[in-house]
């Protein structure tokens, strides 16, 4: 071992900036998992449909965003959208859209699973009541899958919050990219990014631990 | 400047793009290969009867898991040398972050297989007097292997594409090769688009391939 001593003063005094950085990737999160959630559902159904034209290019798209590395994604729409539609959106949107449809991808494919797990015979209840196609997957699939996919669709959150850790490398200014510029600044790489890396355990694993809980819930439930 | 697409444009960089592919492969299957031999033994010892071995082995796997990897790079890239007092190369940092978070990915994959493996096995390989080594390697691991086979592969796909961070601390993969490419050239959207393709044909049939097995994995364990 060297004779490394540590040295927090610097870090703790950058300590605030780190925060501004943590909120706007709690934000980025809090965005993408809100849309995510429902686009998921949505894609899903389309998936699965019957028609050739809706399901086809949707399935192309759950396997181009499941199959890329998302900092492809982020990267490509941080250099390409701006050039192929002529819009020029900061840094942050661009992250959001990239983010967005990563998960909507991944989402969809936890909530295509649980659709399966509900029983046919909803589905003639639906009818036999007369409920239009969108209500049927509003009021009575929505709900069941939204429980039946809870714990998949929780980890993907999570999963989510790590990924959003790359949007730093276009340089929206979140926890990632704060602790990077801290880091070059107070030349303490050690003390900062250990700093970062326990806000970012700290804010996952007991949303983790959440998941084992609904798990074993859902499980007792369906028992 | 000249927006119109041309495909062909990417033609002279292929080469480049393709050495890159092989960097991307190569430390890929190196992590795997790693990740899945310690995977093992931390797998064990998360399930094992030894409270030390247990505690630690849970807080690596929980903190691999609940931390970005851009930030596990990071700190052993900026952090490992000066702590250790050691010069290490860019790539063997990458290898040693990626490959202790495949360890994490893996163990966890072990460690349900395991449970699933009946106790009666275990007295079993007592009442026939198989060393600890032998029964580990001729009776645990082979079905261990079989049942974590789904997830293991899942998990190599995953770091397959989490590899795409290693450009961020500067080795020539294929996002790398890309990334220097596309702004050399200031032709984001032909060469960006390339690189996604290829990481979606590595990918894509890799993903197939996990649900195939997973599908006769099923069959044949009758689960």
């Amino acid at each position: 071992m060297s004779g490394y001593s540590f040295d927090f003063f610097y870090v703790l005094n950058g300590f605030s900036r780190l925060l501004q950085g943590l909120i706007v990737s709690l934000e980025l999160t809090a965005i993408v998992v809100g849309i995510g959630t429902f686009s998921g559902f949505v894609l899903a159904l389309a998936t699965s449909s019957r028609s050739l034209f809706l399901s086809v290019p949707t399935r192309l798209f759950v396997e181009i965003f499941r199959c890329t590395p998302a900092l492809i994604q982020i990267v490509w729409f941080f250099y390409c959208l701006p050039v192929l539609a002529d819009v020029f959106w900061p840094p942050f949107t661009m992250g959001v859209i990239a983010l967005t449809l990563n998960l909507t991808a991944f989402n969809s494919e936890a909530y295509r699973a649980a659709i399966q797990a509900i029983p046919a015979a909803q589905r003639d209840a639906s009818i036999a009541l007369g409920l239009s196609r969108w209500h049927q997957a509003i009021h009575v699939v929505f709900p069941q899958v939204l429980r039946i996919a809870s714990p998949v669709l929780v980890s993907n959150s999570i999963s989510l919050f790590q990924q959003s850790s790359l949007v730093a490398i276009v340089s929206v200014e979140d926890l990632m990219y704060q602790g990077k510029l801290l880091a070059v600044q107070t030349y303490r790489p050690i003390e900062t990014f250990t700093i970062v890396a326990l806000i970012y355990f700290g804010l996952s694993f007991p949303i983790s631990q959440l998941v084992g809980r609904i798990e074993r819930y859902n499980a007792r439930l369906l028992a | 400047m000249d927006l119109t697409f041309s495909p062909s444009f990417v033609l002279p960089y292929l080469p480049a793009l393709l050495r890159g592919l092989y960097m991307t492969l190569l430390l890929s299957i190196l992590c795997i290969s790693i990740g899945l031999v310690f995977g093992f033994a931390v797998g064990l010892m998360r399930n094992g009867t030894n409270r030390i071995a247990y505690a630690c082995s849970t807080i690596f796997v929980e903190f691999f898991r609940g931390t970005p990897v851009l930030i596990q790079l990071f700190w052993i890239f900026f952090c490992l040398p000066v702590l250790l007092n050691v010069e290490i190369g860019p790539f063997v940092s990458a290898t040693i972050a990626l490959s202790l978070y495949m360890t994490a990915l893996a163990s966890e994959a072990f460690r349900s297989a395991l449970l699933s493996i009946g106790s009666e096995q275990n007295d079993a390989v007592l009442a026939l007097g198989l060393p600890r080594r032998v029964s580990l390697l001729h009776v645990i691991l082979p079905q261990a292997f079989l049942r974590a086979l789904p997830n293991l592969l899942s998990n190599s796909v995953t770091l397959f594409k989490e590899s795409a961070l290693v450009s961020a601390v500067g080795i020539t993969d294929l996002m790398f090769q890309g990334e220097i490419i596309s702004s050399a050239t200031a032709r984001p959207i032909e060469v960006l688009t390339t690189v996604a393709a290829m990481y979606f044909a590595v990918g894509f049939p890799l993903t197939q391939i996990v649900s195939l097995v997973e599908r006769r994995v099923l069959r044949r364990m009758a689960i």
